[in-house]
């Protein structure tokens, strides 16, 4: 008898706590964040969007320093793979430092809009603005090409990926640099968090999976969904709606001087050749720049900020577009004590001061932390053969990797 | 979408007018106008770009709109949509409205001005 006490009482010590109530409004807004992954789809706009060869020559174009000035920085300098594909500082260090944080690469390809003010419209101009830019990689159209065209196992690889010869003019191979360098970003994807079987589960109605999920994680939840508000912008699979927002992060970089955010965003991208609207958009059928082509720049675009995704996000500090939050919990503590004064007469009215308890505020960082998984951030470097006939190209056979 | 009375418009037309509203839309009213929509695709997602086809008919006989703008915003939100709707013209009174979003959940609603007229209608998204 007394044994049996015991068995039950053990039983019910490492049975979970059952999951908290959900209003069916609540699973409604829980359900809309996945399922996770989302299905593989290509980018209409790079035609070399998920095709093996090129996804092997972007891995090789992104660690590879010659595509910048002094072949001192490379694409990873920043997004270091092992730091959740961020480099871990408030600003980015290029051969000055930049004005903003560097943002994870992992899920980019969800991206409606690329960077903290949206001015690239496809993975691939992004990716050629970093090695453009003489503040980071300083490069240039005319090195860059010239390395696809003089380097042996570039050439090769190149011909493998794009089914032809480089392109004559230095700006299209610079372009098809991109286009490879996307398709190999296309591939950091987060694993499944604790926070995909919850919302499995709830999903399924199973109780006893769902009841795994930690209870502070759950309470966060309730408060994501509920009063903070905060499901509102970071919403879907990704935990974001890709667009813009000013949340009151003070913008000022130097005296004098402040970061316009996404109304700089705009016009940057209507002024960029590679924008969706130019020549080297690969989508014929017009769908991938429907974005571009109707993108409304208004006042209130003057300091807002891309709502960043959240998967991994325990691993990407320090956060906002200045990093100027070191934890999570700093983050939702500046939700809680939102300054008023600081958000734009006719930006978002929704937003309001959530005066959290301490309780819940450790509940919506728990919630956050459930959405990381860890070992995508530590992806395995594979070794790579030589390509094919890398000997009939002209110039060098060392690969990169030598 | 409180004027989701699309089945009772098959085959409706404003009662003495050539003017005359296609089947299977959601069906607005105003003191000067009779409007019906419908958007493509039939199901507006968040985040998803969408088309709106909208026919209008003026109710004193006069001749259809050739005319039209149409935007949306959040009421309780206080903001419109990031994307400009660019509205093309038909004939007839219909119009063919591209670039649409509506970035965040909640109540939205349609603006569709008319020769100074606004017809507002109210589009809940999930």
């Amino acid at each position: 008898m007394r044994a049996g006490v015991l068995a039950a009482l053990l039983l019910a010590a490492a049975a979970p706590a059952p999951a908290l109530e959900f209003t069916p409004e609540e699973t409604r807004a829980i359900l809309r964040h996945g399922p996770w992954p989302p299905a593989w789809k290509p980018d209409p706009s790079n035609r070399v969007s998920g095709k093996p060869a090129a996804i092997v020559l972007g891995e090789k174009l992104f660690f590879e320093p010659r595509l910048s000035a002094k072949g001192d920085f490379l694409c990873a300098t920043c997004h270091v793979p092992y730091r959740g594909w961020q480099d871990g500082r408030a600003r980015a260090m290029g051969h000055v430092e930049v004005d903003r944080n560097t943002q994870s690469l992992l899920d980019v390809r969800w991206n409606r809009w690329f960077g903290w003010d949206g001015a690239g419209d496809s993975l691939w101009a992004q990716s050629i603005r970093p090695i453009l830019d003489t503040r980071e990689m300083g490069g240039s159209a005319t090195n860059a090409a010239a390395l696809l065209r003089r380097d042996a196992e570039y050439a090769c690889r190149y011909r493998d990926a794009f089914g032809s010869t480089p392109p004559q003019a230095d700006e299209a191979l610079l372009v098809d640099i991109g286009k490879a360098l996307a398709a190999f970003q296309e591939t950091l994807v987060s694993g499944r968090a604790p926070f995909d079987d919850f919302r499995d589960a709830l999903e399924r109605g199973e109780a006893a999976r769902a009841a795994a999920y930690p209870l502070p994680a759950q309470r966060g939840l309730k408060i994501f969904v509920g009063k903070g508000n905060c499901a509102m912008c970071h919403v879907g699979p990704a935990f974001t709606n890709g667009e813009f927002h000013d949340i009151g992060i003070p913008h000022f970089i130097r005296r004098g001087e402040v970061d316009a955010g996404r109304h700089g965003g705009i016009q940057r991208l209507n002024a960029s050749p590679f924008n969706l609207l130019g020549r080297y958009n690969d989508d014929r059928s017009g769908t991938a720049s429907i974005k571009t082509k109707h993108v409304a720049l208004d006042h209130r675009n003057f300091g807002e900020f891309k709502v960043p995704a959240l998967r991994n996000v325990a691993l990407t500090s320090p956060y906002m577009h200045s990093g100027r939050f070191a934890t999570l919990a700093e983050v939702v503590r500046h939700y809680s004590e939102l300054n008023l004064d600081r958000l734009h007469a006719d930006g978002e009215a929704i937003l309001k001061p959530l005066k959290l308890s301490e309780e819940e505020i450790a509940d919506v960082v728990a919630f956050l932390e459930s959405l990381t998984e860890r070992s995508s951030a530590i992806p395995e470097r594979r070794p790579l053969a030589p390509c094919a006939d890398a000997s009939a190209a002209p110039g060098s056979r060392r690969s990169i990797r030598d | 979408m409180k004027g989701a009375v699309a089945a009772a418009l098959l085959g409706f037309a404003v009662q003495g007018l050539a003017c005359e509203l296609p089947a299977g839309g959601y069906f607005v009213d105003s003191p000067r106008y009779s409007l019906s929509y419908r958007t493509q695709p039939a199901r507006i997602s968040v985040g998803e770009h969408f088309a709106l086809d909208f026919s209008v008919c003026a109710k004193d006989g006069r001749p259809p709109p050739s005319a039209a703008k149409v935007d949306a915003w959040m009421p309780a939100h206080k903001h419109g949509m990031n994307y400009r709707a660019e509205v093309k013209s038909y004939g007839g009174g219909r119009f063919y409205a591209t670039g649409l979003m509506f970035h965040m959940p909640g109540l939205w609603q349609f603006l569709f001005d008319i020769d100074g007229e606004r017809i507002a209608e109210n589009i809940p998204i999930e």
